[in-house]
């Protein structure tokens, strides 16, 4: 009786995991950002990867108009980090590069590699996963692109899902 | 002597160059007949006005031909690609609906019914995602799922070949536009995919309009400020805010939203092709071409008419967790929770949406039945 009990105990762990496993395959909950295209080492991130890279943060007016401090890591940090052609390597050819960054629900905008690169610019785009404290809410986060020199907040994209670098071609 | 020699030459000369030239002739002849039958197919010029932009791919293994584009417009309104002959890709895309099919939901060929509702094919060349949860990357593999779904026209495109390799005008067709590789799996949704390349909507009142070749009524230009519009009642302008989703000068963006239909939902859209749970409910953002000939509407076809719709958007949004977020408090009245459009107001909206009706496009005999012609004589 008892080796039975212990059986099939031992099988509805089993059997509840198995299903874990098979939600899990079906709808991932946890959001994964990708960084592709024109890298040395193609990406894919989730929340708590980019919570172990340096932190900064941005006090910036919002579409509401309101104040709010963004808090994520810098947009440079990620392409360095996936061997974008940033810093010396910027130059020559690889100033027609862009990242094309797109959103969940397909909006996508554009920046060139030299936008983002601190060795020109004092701008510093920031990969937000916080707003005020908290983690960025459902359809805004949970990455949310903020760059603090744009006066229309159009390119300060919700929902980031893809980050791809390309050669600009005609 | 040697003048008479030379004469002799001259002769025997003028003889080989008559021969050179009958030589010639005979092969010029052969080679022409020749290129006859194995002719290059000709390149089609998509024609579109400047303001609809060149954002398209058009894969370098299959460019747009005028070979290619008939013998798609051939398929597209063959019934011999379904399993029980009866229906064609016009069965559920009918050119005068701007190739809807006016149903909910479209009957199949075992009788059982489509889960989503047939959608518009306008300006097809733009699109990068296709079908109402966007599964599909290109025209070419689109063509595939239709084709051979149990539940659609329910026939593998092996058994496709098979039928038009048996047809007299298939081989040949086929020969003119891909050449010796003929009748294949991937030249039947090449062609297919060519000719939906073809299908470009750009003579609606709205295009003309922006090119200043039409002045809208007072009806339709209320509309369309309405439409682009969002509400700001704090500054007393009112607004409908579709643009910001449908707008720009093809009538549609490149995006998917949850618009509210339902708290929980029966059919999950794209989350189903992204396995986010982000995506839940989120389907395409149609085209609002042609939108007053394409009822019902949205993915099931809930809604019998236009004014259900904004109906739906003025009042009716139901919330979920992944709801539009520009779906969410936004009101024509301060501190509002709907959207709350006056009754006048949806009028002169659907007023505007009759200048996205484009009569050029869906009459254009380029796109017709080439079928029924040889069938009414």
């Amino acid at each position: 009786m008892q080796g039975i009990k212990k059986f099939s105990s031992k099988f509805f762990v089993c059997a509840a995991l198995l299903s874990a496993l098979v939600t899990h395959g079906y709808a991932q909950s946890t959001a994964t950002l990708i960084v592709s295209g024109e890298v040395a080492t193609p990406l894919e991130l989730k929340a708590q990867d980019l919570a172990s890279m340096k932190q900064i943060s941005h006090k910036v007016k919002d579409r509401d108009g309101k104040e709010h401090e963004f808090k994520g890591v810098a947009l440079i940090e990620i392409l360095e980090k996936a061997g974008v052609t940033t810093g010396a390597k910027l130059r020559g050819e690889n100033l027609a590069k862009y990242a094309l960054i797109t959103a969940a629900d397909g909006y996508e905008v554009l920046y060139a590699l030299a936008e983002i690169d601190p060795e020109f610019t004092d701008q510093m785009i920031l990969l937000a996963t916080e707003k005020d404290g908290q983690p960025l809410p459902s359809g805004e986060g949970p990455f949310r692109i903020i760059k603090p020199g744009d006066k229309k907040p159009a390119r300060w994209i919700r929902e980031v899902r893809s980050i791809k670098i390309a050669f600009a071609k005609n | 002597m040697s003048g008479r020699r030379k004469i002799v030459a001259g002769r025997k000369l003028g003889d080989s160059r008559s021969i050179v030239t009958i030589l010639a002739t005979t092969f010029c002849a052969f080679a022409g007949m020749v290129s006859v039958t194995r002719q290059a197919p000709v390149p089609y010029a998509l024609k579109y006005p400047a303001n609809f932009g060149s954002r398209f791919t058009i894969p370098t293994d299959n460019p747009t031909t005028l070979e290619g584009v008939y013998l798609g417009r051939m398929l597209f309104y063959e019934k011999r690609l379904s399993a029980n002959g009866k229906l064609s890709c016009e069965s559920c895309h009918e050119q005068n609906r701007a190739f809807t099919d006016g149903r909910p939901v479209s009957m199949g060929v075992d009788g059982s019914f489509t889960p989503r509702s047939s959608m518009s094919l306008a300006n097809l060349l733009w699109v990068r995602n296709f079908f109402w949860d966007g599964r599909s990357q290109s025209l070419e593999a689109q063509a595939a799922f239709p084709l051979t779904d149990p539940h659609e026209m329910g026939q593998t495109l092996a058994e496709s070949v098979i039928k038009l390799q048996k047809t007299a005008p298939y081989p040949v067709i086929f020969q003119s536009a891909f050449g010796e590789t003929g009748i294949t799996e991937q030249n039947i949704l090449k062609a297919l995919a060519q000719f939906e390349r073809t299908l470009i909507s750009a003579d609606a009142p709205y295009d003309r309009y922006l090119a200043g070749r039409y002045q809208p009524t007072e009806a339709e230009l209320r509309g369309m400020q309405l439409f682009e519009n969002g509400p700001d009642p704090k500054r007393g302008i009112r607004g409908a805010n579709c643009g910001h989703c449908h707008g720009g000068p093809k009538m549609f963006k490149e995006l998917f939203h949850n618009n509210g239909l339902d708290r929980a939902f029966a059919d999950p859209g794209r989350e189903k092709v992204t396995a986010q749970s982000m995506d839940k409910g989120r389907f395409r953002v149609p085209t609002l071409r042609n939108i007053l000939l394409t009822a019902p509407y949205m993915h099931d076809g809930r809604f019998k008419t236009i004014e259900a719709v904004l109906d739906h958007y003025s009042e009716h949004i139901q919330q979920s967790e992944t709801l539009s977020s520009f779906l969410q408090d936004v009101s024509n009245e301060e501190g509002g929770k709907n959207l709350s459009l006056a009754p006048q107001e949806k009028k002169d909206i659907i007023a505007f949406f009759g200048m996205l009706t484009d009569s050029t496009f869906v009459t254009n005999p380029a796109f017709s039945n080439p079928h029924s012609i040889s069938k009414n004589r």
